[in-house]
């Protein structure tokens, strides 16, 4: 028999394939043996034969960047379509000081390049120093201040390496040896010798990273990712840069930087150097340093894994911004503290906005960007933009998955409850942050969560897990407004009916809301659903709480609802508070989706919500062996609560309740003809169909002229 | 051309890799002197020389490092009963003696075994152990 299969990266296999050769092709029969000398022979032969493949696998995959994993290889890949590497990013916090230089002959006061601050407070026992890339002068106004307003600091150690250029040295390097660099900051001064001072003896050079516009006298030069997070420095050749000669001098000056640890820093003490016009050191007279912004914007340099999704899709871009995928390559650049990033045209909206690309920026930091830095975003975009396109950056939609777990365990394999309990917590926590979800187009993928609930530990024998979508309402307080919710997941109808209350069951409630008041109904309303006849839409209603079982509508029709889109509408309705306030008046709706699989569609953003997701722990009496029968097992519903509103249910007054109950009452006159068509005979169930007309009147009356629209 | 025959005893090739001056081909080790080398082989490997597989072997090589006592002597013969039980199934092990020679400094160890399947006598294989350094 030949030896075949060469595809074994396996030491028994290979070994397995030689003794199969030996059997058929030998005089030999003691390979079977370990003791054996031929045993001895073909572990040798095996063991080359692996570590052969070994090398020839490992070779082959760094050839790709697909599949390198070496960071070097990965770079010097990207290299090779002109992708840079993101540098670690510096934090950078905004300050401003001002120095008193009365009573001296100053006329002007410069703040010199290099540590310019040390952070106040502490973190972790570490201190943080901020550094100046450049000098920065300000004049002395007539009160014989120098002020120095809105200067931005950035977090790290300000280092200068100074190198002189020598002929004699064949392809010589310029290599920053400190890792940590913010190429960003790299600062480049070329003199003509080491100890020529006068004017026009020294030249600034400019970063660059592509051939246009470069000819055989520009300052320019290159920067390349190294070996061990280092980079160099590559200046012209006389044809595309200017060349360096011998005896020049090169000055490079670089912050090191600890990266995202310099963070939200907003404490300063003054540590640089200030010098007059005069060259003197200025030592007093400065004032305490006001904090503009804290620090923010620190980045650890770009993972293996970022440059392998971005080198690629930057070179398809071509620096040009035409595709919504060029968008979506091209913002992490711009702005290296997008987490993630979404772009669509708009010929994908309803209604179609031709020439325009939607654009959402999830940051690392926060939720929404500030209006500044989609500013800053779309000024960078310019340069890669091509007529005809307009981006525009829209706030992120967030859907919030809730879950809510009931987790079955061993009590005689757990250590404690509320140790089982943190495990699963920790895991759920992990999986909220991994990229599965903190994506755009993301999926919640229930069985892979059930999953990592049941292995978090091995005295967990099962679980029971509900889902539901929230999404947040910004409400408008005081106005008249639309509004429209889409929640991109089809609505799951769990108590579906034509009426308010059939048998005895209440039917309906499918969304929940948290609580909220509005203009001309006194005390907490919530929002209610009931659906059509055809149960793919319904209507949308106010009601009270009788107490936190018992449900008073007091307004019909305030909207509608498409179950199978997932989307609701609130006809104009004017808000006066709500009851959750996290910075802006909220009001959360959620419901229960048609799959537990759920989606982020389009722009939405899909996000676990850690902090409403319940875990409770239940004794698992039958696995652990004290119930055998299962007679005192405590059975938990698949199925989400009924609680009808979210949050503590506040339930009205009587005295509330009458003058809500005369709103509800006088519903039924108008709705009367058409319940009886419908053949409902309960005296009690005489609401939805119909009352719309009267309603709908109400709230169009309600709306006057102005109101205004907002969609989520 | 025929079908060679072969033998269904045990046959290795020979760790010295000398030339048979009879046809000149590899000497090879047959049946019983086989399984004497197999065994010599499995006592003298260390635990982790065999790549992939660190338990074959027998840690009578860090033994004779030991205190040279009775005990030792003791430790000795139980390892070399247990490697051969577990990794050399063609014998059946019928007593091991490892006796210490104060005067020398060594181990002379006698293993008594039957070889299973073939007709032969009971089989001694005797060797010393001493430390090298």
């Amino acid at each position: 028999m030949p030896l075949v299969n060469f595809s074994n990266l396996d030491f028994d296999q290979i070994r397995e394939s030689i003794k199969s050769y030996l059997r058929s092709n030998s005089n030999f029969t003691d390979y079977d043996f370990e003791g054996s000398n031929l045993s001895t022979i073909i572990d040798t032969l095996a063991y080359n034969t692996y570590i052969s493949s070994y090398n020839a696998n490992m070779a082959t995959n760094e050839v790709f960047i697909d599949s390198a994993t070496l960071r070097e290889n990965v770079v010097s890949l990207a290299r090779n379509i002109g992708y840079l590497p993101r540098s670690r990013k510096s934090a950078t916090a905004n300050v401003s000081f001002s120095v008193d230089v009365l009573g001296t002959t100053s006329s002007t006061v410069t703040l010199k390049a290099g540590t310019a601050f040390v952070s106040s407070r502490t973190f972790g026992s570490e201190s943080y120093i901020f550094s100046v890339p450049d000098d920065i002068t300000v004049p002395v106004d007539s009160t014989g201040s120098a002020n120095f307003f809105n200067i931005d600091i950035h977090e790290g150690v300000y280092v200068k390496n100074t190198y002189t250029v020598n002929s004699r040295t064949p392809n010589q390097k310029y290599i920053i040896p400190n890792g940590g660099c913010d190429t960003s900051l790299i600062r480049v001064v070329v003199k003509k010798s080491q100890r020529a001072t006068q004017s026009g003896t020294s030249e600034k050079f400019v970063q660059y990273d592509n051939l246009y516009d470069i000819g055989p006298t520009s300052p320019i030069y290159f920067v390349e990712e190294i070996d061990s997070e280092r980079y160099e420095l590559l200046f012209g050749d006389g044809i595309f840069g200017k060349k360096l000669e011998e005896p020049n001098f090169v000055e490079i000056s670089y912050i090191s930087s600890k990266g995202e640890s310099g963070n939200s820093i907003s404490s300063f003490t003054f540590s640089g150097t200030l010098r007059d016009n005069n060259d003197n050191a200025i030592t007093s007279g400065i004032s305490l340093i006001t904090t503009n912004s804290q620090s923010h914007g620190g980045k650890s340099i770009e993972s293996v894994e970022s440059i392998k999704k971005y080198a690629p899709r930057i070179y398809a871009a071509q620096n040009r911004a035409v595709t919504s995928s060029d968008y979506e390559a091209l913002i992490p650049q711009i702005y290296p503290e997008s987490e993630s990033v979404s772009a669509f045209g708009g010929e994908e909206l309803t209604p179609p906005q031709y020439g325009k690309v939607i654009i959402s920026i999830k940051p690392y930091n926060g939720v929404y960007l500030s209006s500044r830095i989609k500013n800053n975003i779309l000024l960078e975009l310019r340069k890669y933009s091509v007529a005809g396109i307009v981006p525009q950056i829209i706030d992120l939609k967030y859907l919030y998955l809730e879950l809510d777990s009931k987790i079955y365990y061993n009590t005689n394999l757990a250590q404690s409850p509320s140790h089982v309990n943190d495990i699963v917590l920790q895991n759920i926590t992990n999986y909220s942050n991994s990229s599965d979800l903190n994506k755009f187009g993301a999926r919640f993928k229930y069985s892979k969560y059930l999953n990592i609930i049941d292995n978090s530990n091995n005295s967990i024998t099962s679980n029971i897990t509900t889902v539901n979508i929230r999404r947040d309402m910004v409400a408008s307080l005081n106005q008249f407004a639309e509004y429209e919710i889409c929640f991109g997941n089809r609505f799951y109808l769990k108590n579906h009916g034509h009426t308010a209350e059939y048998q005895g069951t209440i039917v309906g409630y499918n969304i929940k809301s948290s609580g909220f008041t509005v203009s001309g109904i006194s005390g907490t309303v919530y929002l209610g659903d009931i659906a059509n006849h055809d149960l793919k839409t319904g209507s949308i209603f106010l009601f009270k709480l009788n107490s936190p079982t018992e449900a008073v509508i007091v307004k019909k029709s305030i909207g509608v609802i498409d179950y199978i889109k997932g989307e609701i509408k609130l006809n104009p309705i004017k808000i006066l508070s709500t009851s959750i306030n996290k910075d802006v008046p909220l009001i959360e709706i959620s419901a229960t989706p048609y799959s537990n699989d759920v989606i982020g569609l389009q722009d939405l953003y899909l996000q676990l919500d850690v902090s409403s997701t319940t875990i409770s722990m239940i004794s698992d009496q039958i696995e652990s062996g004290d119930d055998i029968s299962g007679t005192n097992y405590k059975v938990s519903s698949s199925y989400t609560n009924g609680s009808l509103v979210r949050g503590t249910p506040v339930v009205v007054q009587p005295t509330q309740l009458e003058t809500t109950s005369t709103t509800t009452t006088t519903s039924p006159t108008t709705t009367a003809t058409t319940t009886s068509s419908t053949t409902t005979t309960t005296q009690t169930s005489q609401t939805t169909q119909t009352t719309p007309t009267t309603t709908m009147v109400n709230s169009n009356n309600g709306s006057t002229t102005s109101s205004s629209t907002y969609t989520y | 051309m025929p079908l060679e025959r072969v033998s269904q005893g045990f046959k290795d090739i020979s760790a010295t890799f000398q030339i048979s001056p009879i046809n000149s081909d590899l000497i090879s080790l047959k049946n019983s002197n086989a399984i004497a080398r197999s065994i010599r082989n499995l006592i003298f490997t260390v635990p982790g020389d065999k790549p992939f597989q660190p338990t074959v072997g027998s840690r009578v090589s860090e033994l004779l490092f030991e205190n040279f006592d009775g005990l030792t002597a003791t430790s000795i013969r139980s390892e070399i009963e247990n490697t051969i039980k577990e990794y050399e199934p063609r014998v059946e092990l019928k007593k091991v003696t490892v006796e210490p020679d104060f005067d020398n400094y060594e181990f002379n160890v006698v293993i008594q075994y039957i070889i299973v399947g073939i007709d032969v006598p009971v089989q001694q294989l005797t060797f010393i152990l001493e430390p090298t350094r």
